[in-house]
């Protein structure tokens, strides 16, 4: 006896089976429903929570939160205290970037280039679990070194090399009583903790560039400088993009690195910090938390015209 | 003869409606019980839809298609009792070969030592009796190919599709490999569904196959048939390495005004003719030369076959054959 | 001919990068054992192993938001492995509309600094008249959670060939069937990976938190706790022990998930 060439369902997930078959839509709805419900309502209701919020004001007296629309809460952020926090965020985060990428660039070279088999691996592992191990520690990790008293001061006195951290911070505008007090250390900081987000992208960007092509330059008669610069560079520069929006980003953001390192100045995550905890006052907190999606927006825009999203 | 596998005009777009790509374009098909059917086409000529058409991992888009006379629009592959070599073999990579090859009777609740005696025939059949045990990673490219069968055999399918499933074997093993499936096709009597883009291999296993082009068969028939009277320049073309006179051509040497084809075997060199040209290629083949000579804007290869003179490359000549070998195309 | 070797100042910068990477983490392990506890003294004036069991004994305050910060990573872990794994599931998938705009909305929640994921939480919480509780803290680390695990099983789901799954159901197995005896068994270690992950981001993370824990004291994770400690510090070699054990519960995960998912293009850790 032959068997038919259809076989018969046999209970609830082979029917089931069926339906997903003849109507592959129901499965992805399925799938993607309980997903969207927690990133689109939560997520999502959120931000259109935290942007409602800005159009929102404050009354002077009373304290109250008035919510009515208004473009009064924004104008706040254009107030010389207010606005210096802008310039100061942005700035820093702008040095921030370009001193990952000056740092980030031989590590990732080295590795991508010339780091094989095990050392590959290490060089990976090496970016990769300070990337992640504990944010907090390794902020705490530099309050310890660029404590007066600490391992940096230490060594310049030993080294009789003291005149430098004193002589920098003796420069307007990044006094402090130690590194750890002044401006300087919080860029310190930032360029440690961030680091990592630069090097891998560049590093992956830098692995596509074929190293048949750098003989190529070669063979044309190219020096090695001329091969980094009118080669290597060109090839890396999406990866580095992709890096510096990190960086940028987490720069614009965070808080907790210049409320433990540095001279107390304000910074945007700073600001959003304090209005909305001890001042209250939590439509200007979102309005400037607004601030770093309106500079990041422009940002991508700019990076992805660029090229960088391929390198992500 | 029952009919095994049947396309009543099947259609499979991919993409909008406005601008679809046609895989598969108004096919009608019969595969008749038992037999070794051949679907050969280069590479995206919807041989390989209509493959994935029958096992269910593509829905047509018109048409209907029937297996053993059953309507199969709403039957999902899991259902279907037909089983498939993959061309790339998919085997399941965190399973050792047998549970690999036991796993379609896993699945349909048979009990574990029911299913491995089953599966160890099945490696025997293949001549893998002794590597149950192994993971697929250990074994070798044909070693995986025979699993594969194996595994896709032990559900005593209806109807057995093989997607190009010799392509990844070098030339040696791929032509042992030849021979033991036609042998096994013989002795289980099982339908096979062979799809290939190698002309060769198409008609030395099938006893029919089909010539797609474009997402439509371009001829069905015998190989014979296909080798000898290809319905179109497409099959002449793709099938065998027969030469295609235009009708100008075909005229000048004596026959209507009609494309032909005529076979470089049938091909005999002439001192005098009617047409001549030059010698522009030579290939020493072992049992004759391949010998390309230039008529007007056309090339037409004459096998010589050894001990014969050959000409030189430069040498002018003219071509002879019987008319009968000539096989007309229409003047299209 | 390009040589094989590095130039001698590429290879000293590239080391020195990495040294500058490492040995920061290297000084809490040495302060944890400074006899000193008011500044940070360098070199410590004396080595005691005192601090440990003080921490162990004495700092009831450390119990309560280690536990907090356990349980938090492990429900924000479940949670983020649930539906990651559906959202990777559904986007490995053909085409679909809208499937841009889901992979971007996926990413949101860690390509925007965390002050504004915590900030707007915070808002949306203030309107909704929510209290804080864990279960705020949960919420919004499952958020950028997700993400973690999504990379992880998208990258193995791309890796696995699509042809075991189309092979599975050829051979009678119904999508069930399929999920559990293929599917699973091949997604597994990247699952794993991906939750460890998951699981040290959230332990240690602390912008977010922040702003979506509220002000009580069983509000208190590990790292707030931490914080604290920072800003207004006493028995500080104490804080370097629980640094070294907040240190720990992110490195191990990192390191077993770079092992679980080795060898593909897929490594753990891109993705942060």
């Amino acid at each position: 006896m032959t068997t038919s060439a259809i076989l018969p369902a046999r209970g609830l997930a082979d029917r089931l089976t069926a339906l997903f078959w003849r109507r592959p839509k129901v499965l992805l709805a399925l799938l993607l429903t309980p997903p969207l419900l927690w990133l689109g309502v939560v997520y999502l209701g959120s931000l259109a929570a935290l942007l409602l919020q800005s159009f929102y004001s404050i009354d002077e007296f009373s304290g109250v939160v008035k919510e009515e629309f208004t473009l009064k809460t924004y104008g706040e952020l254009f107030r010389p205290s207010n606005f210096d926090i802008l310039v100061r965020t942005v700035t820093m985060a702008a040095l921030v970037t370009l001193a990952c990428a000056a740092l980030a660039f031989p590590i990732a070279y080295f590795a991508a280039r010339y780091a094989k088999g095990h050392w590959k691996a290490a060089f990976y592992l090496g970016v990769m679990l300070p990337l992640w191990s504990s944010y907090l520690v390794k902020v705490y990790a530099w309050k310890l070194i660029l404590a007066k008293e600490g391992i940096l001061g230490w060594a310049a006195e030993q080294t009789h090399t003291g005149w430098i951290i004193s002589g920098l911070l003796s420069i307007p505008g990044l006094e402090g009583s130690s590194l750890s007090t002044s401006p300087i250390g919080t860029f310190m900081v930032f360029v440690y903790i961030w680091l990592p987000y630069m090097i891998l992208p560049m590093q992956a960007a830098l692995e596509r560039v074929p190293n048949s092509m750098l003989e190529a330059s070669a063979d044309l008669g190219a020096t090695r400088g001329q091969t980094f610069r009118t080669v290597v560079l060109p090839l890396a520069l999406p990866g580095i993009i992709a890096g510096s929006i990190f960086t940028f980003s987490l720069t614009l953001g965070d808080y907790i690195i210049p409320q433990i390192i540095g001279n107390s100045a304000n910074f945007i995550g700073m600001a959003v910090y304090q209005l909305q905890g001890t001042a209250g006052n939590i439509p200007l907190a979102a309005a400037f938390a607004v601030v770093p999606i309106l500079i990041m927006l422009i940002y991508l825009a700019i990076a992805r015209r660029m090229g960088a999203f391929d390198a992500l | 003869m029952t009919t095994a596998v049947e396309f009543l005009n099947v259609f499979r777009h991919f993409g909008p409606a406005s601008a679809p790509v046609r895989a598969v374009d108004g096919v009608d098909l019969t595969i008749a019980e038992g037999s070794f059917f051949a679907m050969l086409g280069p590479s995206g000529s919807g041989k390989t839809t209509c493959l994935r058409l029958i096992s269910g991992f593509e829905k047509p888009t018109g048409g209907e298609i029937r297996i053993f006379g059953e309507d199969v629009s709403n039957t999902p592959p899991h259902l279907r009792n037909v089983n498939t070599v993959f061309q790339d073999y998919a085997l399941f990579p965190h399973m050792n070969v047998r549970d690999n090859v036991a796993y379609g009777l896993m699945v349909k609740g048979m009990g574990r030592a029911q299913r491995y005696a089953r599966a160890e025939e099945m490696l025997a059949l293949v001549h893998l009796d002794s590597h149950g045990d192994r993971k697929p990673g250990q074994l070798s490219g044909g070693q995986r190919q025979r699993v594969a069968l194996a595994r896709a055999l032990v559900n005593e399918p209806r109807v057995l599709l093989l997607d190009e499933p010799l392509g990844a074997l070098d030339l040696k093993l791929r032509e042992a490999m030849q021979d033991e499936l036609k042998a096994l096709q013989k002795r289980l009597g099982l339908t096979f569904v062979f799809v290939t883009h190698d002309q060769h291999e198409a008609l030395s296993m099938a006893d029919s196959l089909a010539v797609f082009n474009e997402g439509k068969i371009a001829q069905i028939g015998t190989p014979q048939e296909i080798y000898d009277q290809p319905a179109t320049r497409f099959v002449a073309d793709f099938v065998g390495s027969s030469n295609v006179l235009p009708p100008a051509l075909t005229k000048a040497l004596g026959g209507p005004a009609e494309w032909a084809s005529l076979r470089p075997e049938a091909t005999r060199l002439a001192a005098t003719g009617p047409v001549s040209g030059t010698v522009t290629a030579l290939r020493y083949l072992g049992a004759g030369t391949r010998v390309v000579i230039t008529l007007g804007e056309t090339e037409v290869a004459a096998l010589v076959p050894a001990g014969q003179p050959v000409p030189a490359e430069g040498e002018t000549t003219s071509i002879a054959f019987d008319q009968q070998a000539l096989h007309l195309m229409g003047a299209t | 001919m390009l040589s094989d070797r590095a130039p001698l100042s590429l290879r000293l910068a590239a080391t020195g990068g990495l040294l500058f990477l490492h040995l920061p983490i290297l000084l809490i392990f040495l302060y944890a054992f400074t006899t000193e506890e008011r500044s940070f003294t360098f070199p410590p004036p004396g080595l005691t192993t005192h601090w440990f069991t003080t921490a162990w004994y004495d700092r009831p305050d450390i119990w309560p938001p280690l536990y907090l910060s356990l349980k938090v990573a492990a429900i924000a872990t479940s949670v983020a492995l649930i539906l990651g794994t559906l959202v990777a599931a559904a986007m490995t998938r053909a085409a679909f509309f809208g499937r841009e705009q889901i992979s971007l909305l996926i990413l949101l929640p860690i390509a925007l600094p965390g002050v504004i994921t915590g900030m707007a939480l915070r808002s949306a919480f203030g309107m909704m008249d929510i209290p804080f509780s864990t279960w705020t803290i949960i919420l919004g680390h499952a958020t950028f959670c997700i993400v973690i695990v999504y990379n992880n099983a998208v990258a193995r789901m791309r890796r696995l060939s699509g042809g075991i799954m189309e092979a599975s159901a050829d051979l009678g197995a119904n999508a069930f069937q399929t999920f559990r005896h293929v599917l699973l068994p091949n997604m597994g270690s990247a699952l794993l990976a991906g939750g460890m992950l998951a699981f040290a981001l959230s332990f240690d993370e602390v912008i977010v938190t922040i702003f979506t824990a509220g002000s009580g004291t069983g509000a208190k994770t590990l790292p707030i706790w931490m914080l604290d400690e920072l800003i207004r510090p006493r028995q500080r070699p104490v804080t370097n022990v629980v640094a070294i054990v907040v240190f720990a519960a992110t490195f191990f995960p990192i390191l077993a998930a770079y092992y679980l998912t080795r060898g593909g293009s897929e490594t753990a850790g891109m993705g942060k």
